[in-house]
């Protein structure tokens, strides 16, 4: 499903955020990257999901090669993909129905179709009952989990999260992270970025630690090469 | 990535699809009304200057078909065999842009020119009849192109004849018309100019506004042209809003300077009466609205999409 080659990035002049990582996850499979906050695991995110081009090295997912993918493929290539950010980045101009529905208006799904849908991915993470309210009323928990029902209401064959815990408490990210693991039960191929080792470490899944932009040794859990 | 999805779908989908961005467009401007307006306004003033100008263009024309003074044609026959004169009387006779047409015997001229004169012996004086036979002839049409090519054929017919016209002044007047009109292209196009770049402006502005739903539309898949669509249906409505706003000031425009209009044509003695714009004048504004208001939009969000992350 994602499969990196060599792969480095240099914003400007700066530093490598990333040096030289090489990895493969495969499709069906679960896996987290960890490192400390600077270690390039957002950007290692947003190479995957082709917001960003590689400085260097070769990137695959889901059977397309992004070095190749045209501007005008980008947007049917990003449709194949679910993104859940630490921020959530949900729109507060809108209740929370709308937020989730986005994905499947920009695929032109009907109004009746849609509805189901979006109600499918509210009850899965249990908002059902909040569907009208504006996300600002959330809790940091309940907003977060919104987030994730607008990443999975087109069900993606990839999942990618980028610290998706990284504002809730222990217990919140226990819930969050099993909603992951559900999802990845039914056959989304997930990666998911957490600077929490402690946390990821319970759940019994390759683990790919990064460090100054390198994938570590230690991440013989995972598939480094 | 659609499973169940039939294509038969995808026409209705289209059309839901539009009939969102439409609304959702509709609302953002509810929300913000002033600006709105504010938008509207300016573009309803910049089309009704030339909307304005072209109605008195309009009106100028229809003046230059009413005045009563047919163009005349004169033939002056110095050196005209008696053959040729007959073939011109056989011509106009046939010719139906010939309205009526008066043979004026030089003996006859000459008479009714003594009969002017306050020493009729005076012309005793001359040996020979000076004056030509000369035939007057009234077109049917006061059209000058009409009447130069009518003119153009007698003095193919009669090459020795002196031909004179005096449709001069309907070519004066239609010159001045064609500058008017030029005037006017050049002043709508660049108000038009002035205005889509305004337009474009605010619809960048407008999409900066929404760069956050712009970032999180692009991650989930969406293409710019689903991006600027709320914006072109935003233009739309500021062009529509516009064309009513410009085409409601035009007729309270002619209908304020109607008055010091007829007055001011009426010292020249001309019968001078400012008609209202007709529904194709107003559907024409409208059209124009619309038109500028699109292609603001187009041109403004396609600049601000461009920039966006």
């Amino acid at each position: 499903m994602i499969r990196l080659q060599r792969v480095t990035k240099r914003f400007g002049s700066a530093s490598e955020a990333l040096s030289n990582v090489s990895l493969r996850v495969d499709a069906g499979a679960m896996a987290f990257i960890t490192g400390p906050s600077g270690a390039g695991k957002s950007t290692l995110l947003r190479l995957i999901a082709g917001l960003e081009r590689p400085t260097r090295g070769r990137i695959q997912v889901n059977g397309h090669d992004l070095d190749r993918l045209s501007n005008r493929a980008i947007p049917g290539f990003r449709r194949s993909i679910g993104l859940v950010f630490q921020d959530h980045r949900l729109l507060f101009d809108r209740p929370v129905f709308d937020n989730v529905a986005l994905p499947l208006e920009i695929l032109a799904y009907r109004r009746p179709e849609m509805r189901k849908r979006v109600r499918a991915a509210l009850d899965k993470v249990g908002l059902l009952h909040k569907e009208a309210v504006n996300p600002r009323t959330l809790s940091a928990g309940e907003q977060q989990r919104v987030g994730i029902a607008r990443a999975i209401v087109h069900r993606p064959v990839l999942l990618l999260a980028d610290e998706p815990t990284g504002n809730l408490d222990p217990a919140l990210s226990r819930e969050i992270l099993q909603l992951f693991d559900d999802f990845n039960g039914v056959g989304m191929t997930a990666l998911i970025a957490s600077h929490d080792l402690g946390l990821v470490e319970g759940m019994g899944k390759p683990i790919l630690h990064l460090e100054d932009g390198r994938i570590e040794a230690r991440a013989a859990a995972g598939h480094p090469a | 990535m659609r499973p169940g999805r039939r294509v038969l779908d995808a026409v209705p989908a289209w059309v839901e699809a539009h009939r969102d961005a439409a609304r959702r467009s509709f609302q953002r401007r509810l929300q913000a009304p002033v600006l709105s307006l504010i938008s509207i306004a300016v573009l309803g003033f910049i089309l009704t200057l030339p909307a304005f100008l072209w109605v008195l263009l309009d009106n100028a024309r229809a003046l230059s078909a009413h005045i009563d003074h047919d163009p005349r044609i004169a033939l002056y026959l110095d050196d005209v065999a008696p053959e040729t004169a007959a073939e011109l009387e056989r011509h106009l006779e046939t010719d139906a842009r010939v309205e009526r047409w008066t043979w004026i015997d030089a003996d006859e001229a000459l008479e009714r020119y003594r009969e002017g004169l306050s020493d009729p012996g005076l012309l005793d004086w001359l040996d020979t009849n000076p004056l030509p036979d000369v035939i007057d002839v009234v077109p049917a049409s006061a059209d000058p192109a009409t009447v130069t090519a009518l003119r153009e054929e007698l003095e193919a017919l009669a090459p020795n004849a002196t031909v004179i016209s005096d449709d001069e002044w309907v070519r004066q007047l239609n010159s001045l018309h064609q500058v008017g009109l030029r005037i006017l292209t050049v002043v709508g196009a660049l108000l038009g100019l002035g205005a889509v770049l305004i337009l474009a402006l605010a619809t960048a502005s407008e999409l900066r506004e929404r760069r956050e739903e712009i970032a999180i539309s692009r991650i989930s898949g969406a293409t710019h042209r689903f991006l600027r669509r709320p914006s072109l249906y935003g233009g739309l409505l500021t062009g529509f809003g516009g064309g009513v706003f410009a085409g409601i000031l035009l007729l309270v425009g002619i209908a304020l300077s109607r008055a010091p209009l007829e007055q001011a044509a009426a010292a020249f003695a001309l019968e001078f009466e400012l008609g209202l714009p007709g529904a194709s004048h107003l559907l024409s504004l409208m059209l124009a609205g619309l038109f500028l208001g699109w292609l603001g939009a187009r041109l403004g969000s396609g600049h601000a999409l461009r920039d966006a992350p």
